[in-house]
């Protein structure tokens, strides 16, 4: 079976984006180099510095953020019955960016530390659950594309005013500004320690209680009321699904900003080569959108013009997108 | 006698009003009535899926105290819509129905070759006709192995020879003592079943055995057609 090779191969491919990520950059390392700083054998301090405080933190966000934005468009594609559905798309992230940039534009007027280790996740998460109240409010489950899609566009550009708002009103204070267009493009430029606490240990729980929900997604995403009558508690199993993808959006989102078409591409790609079982394509979604997200990264690195991550991602989701739009379902 | 399947005053407000039922094992009982009667409501509700007033009763025992799980290797429910999202394989989705059973995979060929699938099992069920996506779910719902079975409409897309295959399971699975539900449209078809229900405009009004229950008024009333009884469908040979 090709899904049997499927795991080894995305955890080669995460294992080697991971050595590159660590690797390439300015300054440019080996890979024993690599190994030597992180091990603290050998290699020289500039070497040690450059990968532990900086590289490594980056590296960690992005695959964090990768597996989480991936790990939650499976889930809300089958949530919806809809291949179609991206926490992008949806306005979900777009809901944890509102938060994000709320908390950095009001943050210091109301006495908060703007980019705290609590304020800011946690803002984006009321910001994201916000967002998928509306997105079920405006399109049911089995909603047809169009209809989906519509709600998606219009709570994208209503999140997209209130963060324009807040854009506006901070435009005198230009450190603001410009942290707060860093959330808008989203990328992994200046990545801490504290980015990595902040996401990384929750997204890892948040991933680790999705995989053993693969079975019951894969009766829910033929059909609610059939996988009820088949034994499903499916009340109990929608509440989950939403709050760990609604969080792990939010968290990709406070750490990373927006970072468009990951949770889309990813899981269309690997359900296209190895098939729709949520029980494999949840885990192979988290490995290989780690894997993407910091590819899309060192693009983004080696081609220093400019390019951002959410730019890159959209350059390469965008036509992706609308190859799957066009293709007869 | 045990009661396989009770309802006493079942209601769901605007779509089905009071009904009382009391079905034994070993029935197999036709359900019929115009659209918008309340076919697929009642199925819906007797299953569980759906908030109703009044009680039901599996064996006895009140629906609301029955797991999920439990409730899944009970009664088996075959919905009007057979619409697949997700390019699984037919041996993927006739699988599922073994998901209560914690995916113990017995019963899953057999179900596939007693819907004539076995030829189809590797196939995707988003390159299927419309006909085959529903023996897809009836074969499901054969592979929980449920004594409850309750078909909404599951011959409307079939062609005769796997209609009439549908038929004769339903007969063996009331024989092997389950009790089977079927809704359908041909109301000739239900004159060869135990049981009839007839339906309309929310209310139960026909409870009994075929003859008794689809008379020439009764069937003038709730279906406004007149209805002919013929002892023979061949119609005399014309003389040559």
């Amino acid at each position: 079976m090709r899904a049997r090779l499927a795991l080894p191969l995305l955890l080669v491919i995460l294992v080697a984006a991971i050595l590159a990520s660590l690797a390439f950059g300015e300054l440019r390392l080996s890979v024993s180099q690599v190994v030597g700083a992180l091990t603290g054998h050998g290699g020289d301090e500039l070497a040690r510095t450059v990968v532990r405080d900086f590289r490594l933190p980056r590296t960690l966000v992005g695959v964090a953020a990768g597996a989480a934005l991936a790990a939650s468009g499976v889930v809300m594609q089958a949530f919806f019955r809809n291949p179609l559905a991206d926490p992008g798309l949806l306005g979900v992230s777009s809901g944890g960016a509102l938060g994000a940039v709320a908390v950095l534009a009001l943050g210091p007027a109301l006495g908060l530390a703007a980019a705290s280790i609590w304020t800011l996740p946690l803002a984006s998460i009321v910001g994201a659950f916000i967002a998928t109240g509306a997105v079920m409010m405006l399109a049911q489950r089995g909603a047809g594309t169009e209809r989906l899609l519509l709600s998606g566009i219009a709570l994208n550009a209503l999140l997209g005013a209130g963060t324009s708002f807040l854009l506006t009103i901070t435009a005198g204070h230009f450190e603001v500004n410009a942290q707060i267009l860093f959330w808008l493009m989203g990328g992994l430029e200046n990545r801490s320690w504290e980015h990595v606490w902040m996401g990384l240990p929750i997204i890892l729980l948040g991933c680790a209680l999705l995989l053993p929900l693969g079975r019951g997604l894969n009766l829910l995403s033929l059909g609610e009321q059939s996988a009820q009558s088949l034994g499903v508690d499916v009340r109990r199993l929608r509440r989950r699904l939403i709050v760990l993808a609604t969080i792990l959006t939010a968290l990709a989102t406070a750490i990373g900003g927006i970072i468009g078409f990951v949770g889309l591409l990813v899981p269309h790609v690997l359900r296209l080569a190895f098939g729709p079982d949520h029980r494999r394509l949840l885990p192979f979604s988290m490995l290989g959108g780690a894997a993407f997200l910091l590819i899309c990264d060192l693009v983004t690195r080696l081609f220093p013009i400019g390019l951002r991550l959410g730019v890159v991602t959209a350059v390469v989701g965008g036509p992706f997108f609308l190859w799957l739009l066009r293709r007869p379902r | 006698m045990t009661s396989a399947l009770q309802a006493s005053a079942l209601t769901v407000p605007g779509r089905l009003e009071d009904v009382d039922l009391d079905l034994g094992p070993g029935e197999l009982v036709a359900v019929v009535g115009p659209n918008g009667a309340g076919k697929s409501t009642l199925f819906q509700a007797l299953a569980g899926l759906l908030p109703t007033d009044g009680q039901i009763l599996w064996n006895g025992q009140p629906l609301s105290s029955i797991s999920f799980q439990e409730r899944g290797r009970r009664l088996a429910w075959v919905g009007q819509e057979a619409i697949f999202d997700f390019a699984f394989s037919v041996r993927d989705v006739v699988a599922q129905g073994r998901y209560a059973w914690n995916d113990d995979p017995s019963g899953v060929t057999e179900a596939l070759a007693a819907m004539d699938l076995l030829t189809l099992a590797d196939r995707p069920v988003t390159r299927l006709s419309g006909g085959e996506r529903h023996r897809v779910i009836l074969a499901r719902a054969l592979a929980t192995t449920a004594p409850l079975q309750l078909w909404d409409e599951p011959v409307a897309q079939l062609d005769v020879r796997h209609a009439l295959e549908v038929h004769r399971l339903a007969r063996h699975l009331a024989e092997a003592g389950g009790t089977v539900l079927v809704s359908l449209h041909d109301i000739r078809a239900a004159y060869r079943f135990d049981r009839v229900l007839v339906l309309d405009r929310s209310r139960l009004v026909g409870n009994g055995k075929p003859h008794e229950v689809l008379t020439a008024d009764l069937i003038r009333t709730v279906f406004r057609v007149e209805a002919t009884f013929v002892t023979s469908l061949v119609p005399e040979l014309p003389a040559t």
